[in-house]
């Protein structure tokens, strides 16, 4: 099992803010790695960093061993990154069916895909005609993760996925994280910890813009202290 | 039901506006204006469909907009009565173009001045550059006899053209492509490191480009004589088209050249967006003074399909008489008027069935609401900005084109007509399309009933004359209607709340 991600020492500014202060990590292929902190310690910044929608300054990202920052935000995605951003950024204007079409890079990746994605997320077949504005919190989280399946996608970025969620739906959604991690490595962040405590194989805790611990979850479990300490929540 | 409401205010303004006109006017001279207020509105809309999809995609509100109604406008009209202005003009621009895409590669030899490292000698490197680039081309282009060539101007076709007249012989010509593709060898740099681009591109594509611009310039500079004979023995239709075809392309070369040059490097920047494109406007219509002279051009002569002088009793009779001018309830109303009205309902239908149907309207309509999301999906956005920029840019010239039979040419057509899609824009809903159409539409109409009411006034009972309206009414008409719409919905007919 390779690395498939390698964020090494990367800084951050946003305006003259420098939010990311040296944030490393490693995703290793085929697993789900939770990305844990409080609010604000710079979960986002990392993503969007990884990604080159705020690129980082200094660092380096390597993807599937080959060096990424500095490139456009397009070029990198188009390697085979799919991201599902905090608030679900569906296209409100466009159809479900076109909010999917969008992310083909090739033609008929729809095609190609429609028959897991529709496994996985059922509801969307049936909305597949109606605009992403009128969709639920619950069905627009479902298509932002659908959309980020439509490409073949190596690795999964997914940004606060239950917020705003029913406890029923959490369910729902934790089920099919799961069941998608069987096909992409998935990089997870999310407030919940109820749930990435249960997804996740390993974490990189970040606090204030800088890794401060990383491991297995299984041991990070056992350290209740941390797990209050950082991220507020109690086991 | 809210979905319904702005067609609803929309249908009602539009609807209280044509009743007034009939009530006040009658049915005769009401029809009339309305189908000027119909020429206009698809004038209007023609420069607003690019100014709306800029904005609305870009966050650019482009005040240049104008500039390329206006070029578009001035390059159909030459190309329609003065190819010879062309023919020896464009080997030029496309000799400099040739020498700044080879310039280009040379960026990447020299290495880059890094704009960060503040107090480094390099920095200044490229303002060095691009100060010689300037002063090779003004080498290159001293002594062109361009006031004998914008005043030779054989309209008429089939006449014999005296070649001699007004052109350079093709030895002196070659030596300036010669200054010119130097000048551009200079100037390709300083755009690469203004673009901040230059790395991780094959060097073969701008090399074959740029041979292939050289290459053209020389291949129309030698065929002016046989291409300028060609031209003009060819129809008035042909012509027509040709103009409409090669300023509708001149538009949209512009803009890419305006979106990556200028626009570019501001994205996220609105007031020096505004200063800068409003900077432009003023530029644009000096140039054109520069060139063209500061005197307009009469009305460009009109297809053949419009130009016999006699009045058609209905439409179809005019399909087969071709005349100038049809019957609409016992008045003449000019042909080339409904022309217009196609050209902007086509436009209108087009651009709609694109925005709707295709895969670059669907990356459009979901850029409008998120570009860094369409982006993070793997979609080369910036290549979007540009393909949309040249789409409006080429609208808006065609625009330019097709008014030139109604208006004619003149260096303050641009600022006129931009500002009334200006606002046509702002009534219909900022970065709206269908606003961008009925606000044109409703701007149109008050254009037009602002104006018979000026020409016509309105017979009050008890009164001799009519109440007329001085001519500052009819123009402040369009202003006063924006004020009416923005008092009651601040962000347009069909504008998102804001």
């Amino acid at each position: 099992m390779g690395t498939l991600l390698e964020v090494r020492d990367i800084h951050t500014f946003i305006g003259q803010f420098h939010i990311l202060q040296g944030v490393s990590l490693e995703v290793p292929e085929g697993s789900i790695t939770a990305l844990l902190g409080r609010n604000g310690a710079g979960k986002t910044t990392t993503l969007k960093s990884i990604l080159g929608l705020t690129p980082p300054r200094e660092g380096r990202v390597l993807f599937a061993g080959e060096e990424i920052q500095g490139r456009r935000a397009y070029e990198i995605a188009a390697m085979g990154i799919g991201y599902v951003p905090e608030n679900r950024a569906i296209f409100v204007n466009l159809t479900v069916e076109e909010n999917l079409r969008i992310a083909e890079r090739r033609r008929g990746d729809l095609k190609r895909r429609a028959d897991f994605i529709f496994t996985l997320f059922p509801d969307l077949k049936r909305l597949y005609r109606l605009p992403g504005g009128q969709l639920s919190g619950g069905q627009q989280q479902m298509l932002a993760i659908a959309r980020a399946l439509v490409p073949e996608n190596r690795l999964l970025l997914i940004d606060e996925p239950s917020e705003g969620l029913a406890p029923i739906l959490i369910q729902e959604l934790m089920e099919a994280i799961r069941r998608l991690s069987a096909e992409v490595t998935i990089l997870l962040v999310d407030q919940n910890f109820q749930m990435t405590s249960r997804l996740a194989d390993r974490y990189f805790l970040i606090d204030d813009g800088r890794t401060i611990r990383s491991g297995m979850m299984a041991d990070l479990l056992k350290e209740p202290e941390v797990i209050r300490r950082y991220l507020g929540a109690v086991v | 039901m809210k979905r319904y409401r702005a067609t609803f205010v929309f249908v009602l303004i539009v609807g209280s506006m044509v009743g007034l006109g009939y009530g006040l006017f009658g049915p005769q001279k009401a029809t009339a204006a309305v189908l000027s207020g119909l020429t206009l509105a698809a004038l209007y809309f023609l420069l607003g469909a690019g100014l709306s999809l800029i904005f609305g995609l870009m966050d650019v509100l482009n005040f240049a907009h104008g500039i390329l109604f206006m070029i578009g406008a001035y390059i159909g009209y030459t190309i329609f009565g003065n190819p010879r202005l062309i023919l020896n003009t464009a080997p030029l621009f496309l000799a400099l173009a040739a020498g700044a895409t080879v310039g280009g590669l040379l960026a990447q030899r020299i290495p880059d001045p890094t704009p960060r490292r503040a107090g480094s000698v390099a920095r200044y490197l490229r303002y060095l550059l691009l100060l010689l680039a300037v002063a090779v081309a003004v080498w290159g282009v001293r002594g062109f006899p361009l006031r004998p060539l914008v005043a030779f101007e054989p309209t008429t076709a089939g006449g014999a053209v005296p070649t001699a007249l007004a052109q350079e012989p093709i030895p002196r010509m070659l030596v300036r492509l010669v200054q010119l593709v130097l000048a551009g060898l200079l100037l390709g740099p300083v755009l690469a490191y203004w673009k901040q681009e230059g790395q991780r591109t094959s060097p073969w594509r701008p090399v074959a480009l740029g041979a292939g611009l050289a290459a053209l310039a020389v291949l129309l500079l030698l065929g002016r004589d046989v291409l300028e004979r060609f031209l003009l023995g060819l129809s008035v239709d042909v012509r027509f088209l040709l103009a409409l075809v090669t300023g509708a392309a001149t538009g949209a070369a512009l803009g890419v050249l305006l979106e990556t040059s200028l626009i570019r490097p501001f994205y996220g920047r609105v007031v020096t967006q505004i200063v800068l494109t409003l900077g432009l406007m003023f530029v644009g219509a000096e140039l054109v003074k520069f060139i063209w002279g500061k005197e307009g051009r009469p009305p460009m002569a009109v297809p053949s399909l419009f130009a016999e002088s006699c009045r058609s009793p209905n439409l179809i009779a005019w399909l087969t008489e071709r005349c100038s001018s049809i019957d609409v309830l016992g008045r003449a109303f000019p042909t080339y008027r409904l022309f217009i009205i196609a050209v902007g309902l086509v436009i209108l239908i087009g651009v709609a069935l694109l925005l709707k149907y295709s895969r670059l309207g669907m990356i459009v309509r979901a850029g409008v609401q998120d570009s860094a999301m369409v982006e993070a999906l793997g979609i080369n956005v910036r290549r979007v900005f540009t393909t949309v920029f040249a789409l409006g840019s080429a609208l808006a010239a065609l625009g330019g084109v097709v008014a030139a039979p109604f208006v004619g040419v003149y260096p303050e057509m641009g600022g006129i007509f931009q500002l009334q899609a200006f606002i046509a824009v702002v009534i219909g809903g900022m970065g709206s399309y269908p606003g961008t159409a009925a606000g044109a539409l409703v701007l149109g109409l008050a254009r037009a009933l602002g104006d018979t009411l000026v020409t016509t006034g309105i017979a009050l009972p008890g009164m001799e004359q009519a109440l007329r309206a001085s001519p500052a009414v009819a123009r402040a008409s369009t202003v006063l209607i924006m004020a009416i719409v923005l008092l009651v919905r601040p962000s347009g007919i069909f504008g998102r709340k804001i």
